[in-house]
């Protein structure tokens, strides 16, 4: 039960959201409800538990937040400006992360961050694939290759080990 | 007051959809075209959410929330998948992309 728990407080909030009331009864309904869900649909149990930041995460959802408008905002500057002559780049690029939570997450947040998005996680390799909406030349595209890490960086110092932290920082030196 | 502040939010919001509508149509290829459906479409969403929230009594305010955030959760693995299919399957053209560092290295089978 004690593993469940998040999932259960996450339903009963989205539960609670979806009536748009906050009365005794929405609320037992949704733990009601959350209980049987999870219940019923067995997740496997989370390897490793994440740290909790709370201060750390919620400037990650700040940054994310942020990232998304900029996001919006740069590609639909590249389709003004380039249009049908827009280029794009597929890089490979070091992936920091050991548990499947984080590097979940890290794909969301490149998913987020403007023109990125990844095509293929190889695991074995710790390498995971790119694809960057803009780049023209070789400098953009280790520009945009920089701009990856660093998202990876952001995510490791809300939910990372040290040894992730400092690797992402080591990587970014060898980069600049 | 909120009643501009709320204008200028939808108003933001629909050129916002617009523009992606139209990277839609301008940009060259498929990669390119998910980043237009998704980002700017996003953005312009959640804006345009923004607004209405300032224009509706709180409850309703709350509901539009899980709009936005269910949005920001599919829409980056639609495009995720879309464009890993598109890769496979040979649709992303070479000659627009100015690297290329996956080339040949796809995995045949769908492992993860």
């Amino acid at each position: 039960m004690r593993g469940r728990l998040p999932a259960v407080l996450w339903l009963t909030c989205v539960w609670v959201l979806l009536w748009g009331t906050f009365t005794p009864a929405s609320i037992v309904g949704g733990l009601v409800v959350a209980v049987l869900v999870t219940a019923l649909f067995r997740l496997p149990p989370a390897t490793d538990r994440l740290p909790v930041r709370p201060l750390r995460i919620c400037g990650l959802v700040l940054f994310l937040l942020w990232d998304i408008a900029v996001s919006g905002v740069e590609v639909s500057w590249e389709v003004l400006r380039h249009g049908p002559r827009a280029r794009g780049a597929i890089m490979a690029v070091p992936l920091i992360a050991s548990s499947d939570q984080v590097v979940t997450i890290m794909a969301s947040a490149l998913s987020l961050s403007p023109g990125t998005m990844a095509l293929q996680i190889d695991h074995d390799h710790d390498v995971w694939y790119v694809y960057a909406l803009g780049p023209r030349d070789d400098a953009d595209v280790d520009r945009a290759r920089r701009r990856v890490v660093d998202m990876q960086r952001r995510v490791l110092s809300a939910l990372g080990s040290p040894d992730e932290q400092a690797e992402a920082e080591r990587l970014l030196g060898r980069m600049s | 007051m909120t009643d501009v502040v709320s204008a200028v939010l939808l108003l933001g919001g629909a050129l916002s959809c617009l523009l992606g509508a139209f990277g839609l149509l301008r940009l060259p290829d498929l990669p390119g075209r998910l980043q237009a459906a998704t980002k700017p479409q996003t953005l312009g969403l959640l804006l345009i959410l923004a607004g209405t929230a300032l224009r509706v009594e709180l409850e309703s305010a709350v509901t539009l929330l899980l709009v936005g955030l269910f949005q920001v959760i599919t829409a980056p693995v639609i495009s995720q998948l879309l464009g890993r299919s598109a890769y496979r399957a040979g649709a992303v053209r070479r000659d627009l992309l100015v690297a290329d560092e996956l080339a040949g290295k796809m995995p045949e089978e769908d492992e993860s």
